[in-house]
């Protein structure tokens, strides 16, 4: 059991080294201090290291406070996985009032207005779309924490639309502001059409066409998750709305007219 | 038979049906752009209505969800043409602009240096009383951020009814040069391309641009073409590494004023080699260059000869001297413009713009693509965008410049002002020939005292900020205060750095609380309606132009009277009485905007700038002019100009035609400039370049932006961004309190090493938006000799250490 442990702890701390690596430092970010020298890639891509994948390039002494620590080359080029919780997809699921309550309040908190992108609940050095995929492209699950699943297609630029939290030299400036506007709260259900039939879905489809980030798979909302995470195709049963899709709706469905009966 | 487009739509509607997260199996426009859309019907007391959104130039559509009389919810239009559905995080939040606390509700008085509440009756008067008594003494200062009817209105006021030319927008100091760029080379302004270009280019060049922040909308357009596998190479020509470097293929990094250099040194290449389009050159372009005395804007032709001559000398290695970019890269981008194989567009906004020579640089790109013939194929295309969201509507169409008249007219020209007036109906004579007070010399003459020959006493601002935004604050705004004959007016929906100042404050309705159409940067017209009411007494801008001319005409002014002694806003009824919309309760008994636009649009004509009339707009997300009516009663807009294959007013034949061509024979200008050092560079003293711009998360000067929550969270406030190596020489650390001083002021600012975008050494870089920290206290208004505009961009500047460091400082 210790062993187990840790070796799992062990992976956990390989793996977020290797994010850390990957997302802190590949990419140039200003590290806290702001002091940061510019030549660390240069040397982990000196040429021996390129030529002998097992050498780890020597630094002097002068040189190790600015050198990055991490994997050689050919441990780097590995797939790397971060060990994520099993997941059944035949678990019995129940999902409660309370959970779905919890789980609504916490998604309130993070937008100004229902279908409102959600701005990022945590702290970004890097908001290249290759750090966000890096955990939100498949979802993660890590130390109690998830990373969700993104709900729309990949789409480039993830801070167009996604406000990050204030930059790091600024995060203890109060940023509240005086305002009024009180945003469209999130439906709670969709409409059944009797008791057993499937709800239609109460939202848009727009930018959520990937109904798994929220209801299903292992990165779902507590209380939001399907009943049925094996079944793929979720409108099958499930009716959008056309208007909240924006599709143009007519303003009465078409009909044939009425059948020309001749009564007595 | 099923209409293509119906059938696409329905095999795009069963791609998203699919419902997964394949890549390529995009579900994102699926509405064609020119199919009439009709807003979302109520959902659960939830009502939806289209309007362009507040912000930028770029011209997005929102779909604005009202409930119980409040916007609670936007959303992406995907009937819009421009966005397809997507937005940018400060269009997602623009529903909230609304509701800051701090909203003006009361005309506001200065008694005895105090704000007094008044009644909108007694401000009126006393607006129009001023005028009265002193109408040549008074101007009009607005905004790129005026609807087209408020512009119009402003501009009849004006140049109709005052014959005072003192008016000029905001937009003086965003988009000047490009309008004077466009003029030099085709004789007429506004991109005769479309956002269809960054659909189907294969390179992008951005130059001293950073669209990834700026118009990230226009930019995820391109970037997300190399997601669904498309290859499209990015070049950023710029001062400071930024968002759009971290997409860009190639960054290339110059020297402020590099970029004359660099077009330059593309010419010349193009030439010296033998590589550029000789027929398109031969059928369609002359040469120009500026006249040796006095230079203007028509310049002199000159002869081919004559322009190899001249640009000989900027080889590869002068460029690389001038501009501080290696010569192979100059090299590298004259090989691409060398070749027409490849479609290349080139967008560029303030970089360009806000430069001493704004002029110069906007024509010589222009230049560039036409001597290579990289010009009016989808895709091959100079494209100038704006920062405000009716730039050209308002400012560049409506022509409420110092010097301009509607509809690509000028003061100067008899043949324009008798135009004017006759389709305003004034009496012969009624314009004055002579152009206005530019925007900084407007400034100048209202912040001079009087006795000094500050021959501007009363100013009347209108949806904009020039207490931040303008160039060298204390010279230009500040000045103002103490001087008891000057009197300010600002209408305005929040407290700002201008009213500080302000003698006379009018509390304004905003954006889908009035009647608007805005014009974005492809041409394109835009019209909401009013969805919301305006809280307290906040009234329209319109409305208080109407109501100051109706007050004058009450008076007697007799300006206010057209030739047959009506006044000059007049509009009737179908039973023709006239209805009193100078009476806030009578504005909307009618659609003001649209009695205005009609009459506005006779004016468009004349330049090929075709409007269609309201209603179309009405049904459109917006439509691209000239907008021409077709034999079967259709509007059909206009993606190309001088274009052959999509502009129909380009004669039958030709491929391409420059039909107002200022050499009067069908063709575009192709310019020589030489070369000219920056007004103030660093030295000993200010070492350092200093560059301003904006942030993705606020737009202009903040007012609206840094009223929503989410926003202020993202970026709380304004920083100084400095390299890492110049913060470690200067003993600074991250987050450190320090002063930024030039020659004409101070500005105490937090420090972000490399911040949102990285400066190279000796360069720092402010962004603008945030009141309390007023960078533009710094900056220099030397302006560019045509378009007056300023440089916003580079001056001499130094960071100063303050004695005691200090943390940045935290609220409560």
């Amino acid at each position: 059991m210790m062993h187990r442990l840790a070796s799992v702890f062990l992976a956990v701390l390989m793996a977020v080294a290797v994010v850390g690596y990957v997302v802190g430092i590949l990419d140039g970010v200003p590290q806290p201090d702001g002091m940061r020298p510019t030549a660390l890639i240069a040397k982990f891509d000196q040429e021996t290291v390129d030529t002998n994948p097992k050498l780890i390039p020597a630094v002097s002494y002068a040189e190790i406070a600015s050198t990055p620590m991490g994997p050689t080359k050919a441990w780097q080029s590995l797939p790397q996985a971060l060990p994520q919780p099993e997941y059944d997809l035949y678990t019995k699921i129940e999902p409660s009032k309370e959970e779905k309550e919890a789980s609504s309040k916490l998604r309130a908190s993070r937008r100004a207005f229902n279908g409102a992108p959600p701005f990022i609940p945590h702290p970004v050095e890097n908001t290249s779309d290759a750090a966000c995929y890096a955990c939100h492209g498949k979802g993660v699950k890590i130390a109690g924490l998830t990373a969700s699943v993104m709900s729309h297609q990949f789409l480039g630029q993830c801070v167009q639309c996604h406000a990050p939290m204030a930059p790091a030299p600024f995060q203890d400036i109060d940023a509240s502001v005086d305002s009024s506007f009180i945003g469209l709260p999130a439906p709670k259900e969709g409409i059944r059409a009797y008791q057993g039939a499937p709800p239609t879905i109460p939202h848009s489809r727009w930018m959520r066409e990937n109904c798994n980030a929220c209801h299903g798979g292992p990165n779902g909302w507590s209380g939001m998750e399907s009943t049925h995470p094996w079944r793929t195709n979720c409108v099958q049963c499930h009716a959008p709305s056309a208007t909240l899709d924006q599709m143009p709706v007519p303003e009465v469905v078409p009909m044939l007219s009425p059948l020309d009966v001749v009564t007595n | 038979m099923m209409d293509p487009k119906r059938r696409s739509f329905m095999k795009s509607t069963a791609m998203a049906a699919a419902g997964s997260m394949v890549a390529g199996a995009t579900s994102l426009p699926v509405i064609q752009a020119d199919q009439e859309v009709k807003d979302l019907s109520e959902v659960d007391g939830l009502n939806w209505h289209k309007a362009p959104c507040r912000f930028c130039g770029t011209g997005c559509h929102v779909q604005v969800g009202v409930e119980a009389g409040r916007v609670v919810a936007i959303a992406g239009d995907k009937a819009a043409d421009v966005n397809k559905g997507l937005l940018c995080v400060k269009g997602y939040h623009v529903g909230g602009i609304l509701y800051g606390n701090d909203r003006l509700t009361k005309p506001l008085l200065r008694k005895d240096g105090r704000l007094t509440e008044i009644s909108w009756d007694e401000a009126i008067e006393i607006v129009a009383k001023r005028i009265f008594e002193s109408p040549e003494t008074f101007a009009f200062y607005g905004s790129g951020q005026w609807t087209i009817p408020e512009g119009y209105a402003a501009q009849k006021l004006m140049k109709g009814g005052l014959a005072n030319n003192h008016i000029d927008p905001n937009a003086r100091l965003c988009m000047a040069s490009a309008v004077t760029g466009f003029l030099a080379t085709y004789g007429v302004d506004e991109p005769a391309g479309c956002y269809q270009d960054l659909d189907e280019c294969d390179v992008l060049i951005t130059w001293g641009n950073n669209p990834a922040e700026m118009h990230p909308v226009l930019f995820s357009r391109v970037t997300d073409r190399r997601s669904r596998g498309e290859t499209v190479r990015i070049i950023d020509i710029g001062t400071r590494r930024t968002r759009t470097t971290d997409a860009a293929t190639d960054y290339l990094e110059m020297q402020p004023h590099g970029d004359v250099a660099i077009a330059l040194g593309i010419m010349h290449l193009l030439i010296a080699s033998d590589n550029y389009d000789k027929s398109f050159v031969e059928k369609h372009c002359n040469f120009r260059g500026p006249e040796e005395t006095t230079p203007t804007l028509q310049g002199e032709q000159i002869s081919e000869d004559e322009f190899r001559q001249r640009i000989a000398r900027y080889t590869p290695q002068l460029v690389e001297e001038l501009s501080g970019v290696p010569a192979d890269s100059i090299r590298m981008l004259a090989e691409l413009f060398g070749n027409r194989e490849i479609r290349i567009t080139s967008l560029w906004c303030m970089g360009m713009n806000q430069h001493t020579m704004g002029t110069a640089i906007n024509s010589l790109v222009h230049g560039v693509h036409l001597l290579s013939g990289h010009f009016g194929r989808p895709g091959d295309a100079p494209t100038s965008l704006t920062g405000q969201p009716s730039a050209c509507g308002t400012v560049r169409e409506v022509g409420t410049l110092a010097h301009a008249l509607p509809g690509g007219r000028v003061v100067t020209k008899p043949e324009h002002r008798q135009q004017s007036e006759g389709f305003w109906n004034v009496p012969a004579g009624r314009i004055n020939e002579v152009p206005g007070y530019h925007t900084v010399k407007m400034f100048e003459q209202f912040t001079k005292p009087t006795a000094e020959g500050g021959d501007i006493t009363t100013m009347f601002v209108q949806v904009t900020n020039p207490g931040q935004t303008l160039p060298n604050l204390n010279k230009l705004f500040n000045a103002k205060e103490g001087l008891d004959d000057k009197f300010l007016i600002v209408s305005d929906v929040y407290p700002t750095a201008t009213t500080q100042l302000a003698d006379l404050i009018l509390p304004a309705a905003m954006w889908v609380e009035k009647n608007g159409m805005f014009g974005n940067s492809e041409r394109r017209t835009q019209q909401w309606f009013k969805m919301v009411d305006p809280p307290g007494d906040a009234r329209d801008d319109c409305w208080m132009t109407i109501a100051i001319a109706h007050k004058l005409f009450e008076m007697g002014h007799a300006g206010m009277k057209d030739k047959d002694g009506k006044f000059i806003f007049a509009i009737n009824a179908d039973d023709g009485k006239e209805i009193p919309i100078w009476e806030f309760e009578h504005y909307y008994d009618t659609n003001v905007d649209k009695h205005l636009f009609e009459e506005y649009r006779q004016f468009t004509t004349m330049k090929h700038k075709n409007l269609a009339p309201y209603e179309e707009y009405v049904k459109a997300r917006g439509l691209r002019w000239p907008v021409v009516e077709q034999e079967d009663g259709s509007w059909r807009e206009t993606r190309y100009r001088f274009s052959a294959f999509d502009d129909p007013f380009v004669k039958k034949g030709q491929e391409f035609e420059f039909y107002h061509s200022s050499s009067e024979d069908g063709r575009a200008q192709i310019w020589f400039h030489e070369y000219a050092p920056p007004p103030e560079m660093p030295d000993q003293e200010y070492p350092l370049w200093l560059c301003t711009g904006r942030v993705l998360e606020h737009w202009h000067s903040g007012t609206m932006t840094r009223r929503l929550a989410p926003l202020n969270r993202a970026m709380p406030t304004a920083y100084v961004e400095m390299n890492p190596e110049d913060a470690s020489a200067a003993n600074i650390r991250q987050g450190e309190l320090v002063t930024i001083e030039s020659r004409r002021g101070v500005c105490e600012l937090p420090v972000w090493i490399d911040g949102r975008g990285r400066p190279p050494r000796g360069t720092i870089f402010v962004p603008f938006f945030d009141e309390t920290k007023l960078i533009n206290n710094c900056t220099l208004e030397a302006h560019d000799p045509f378009s007056k505009q300023p440089d916003y961009k580079k001056c001499a500047a130094r960071v100063v250490k303050q004695t005691v460091a200090k943390k940045t400082k935290v609220k409560s």
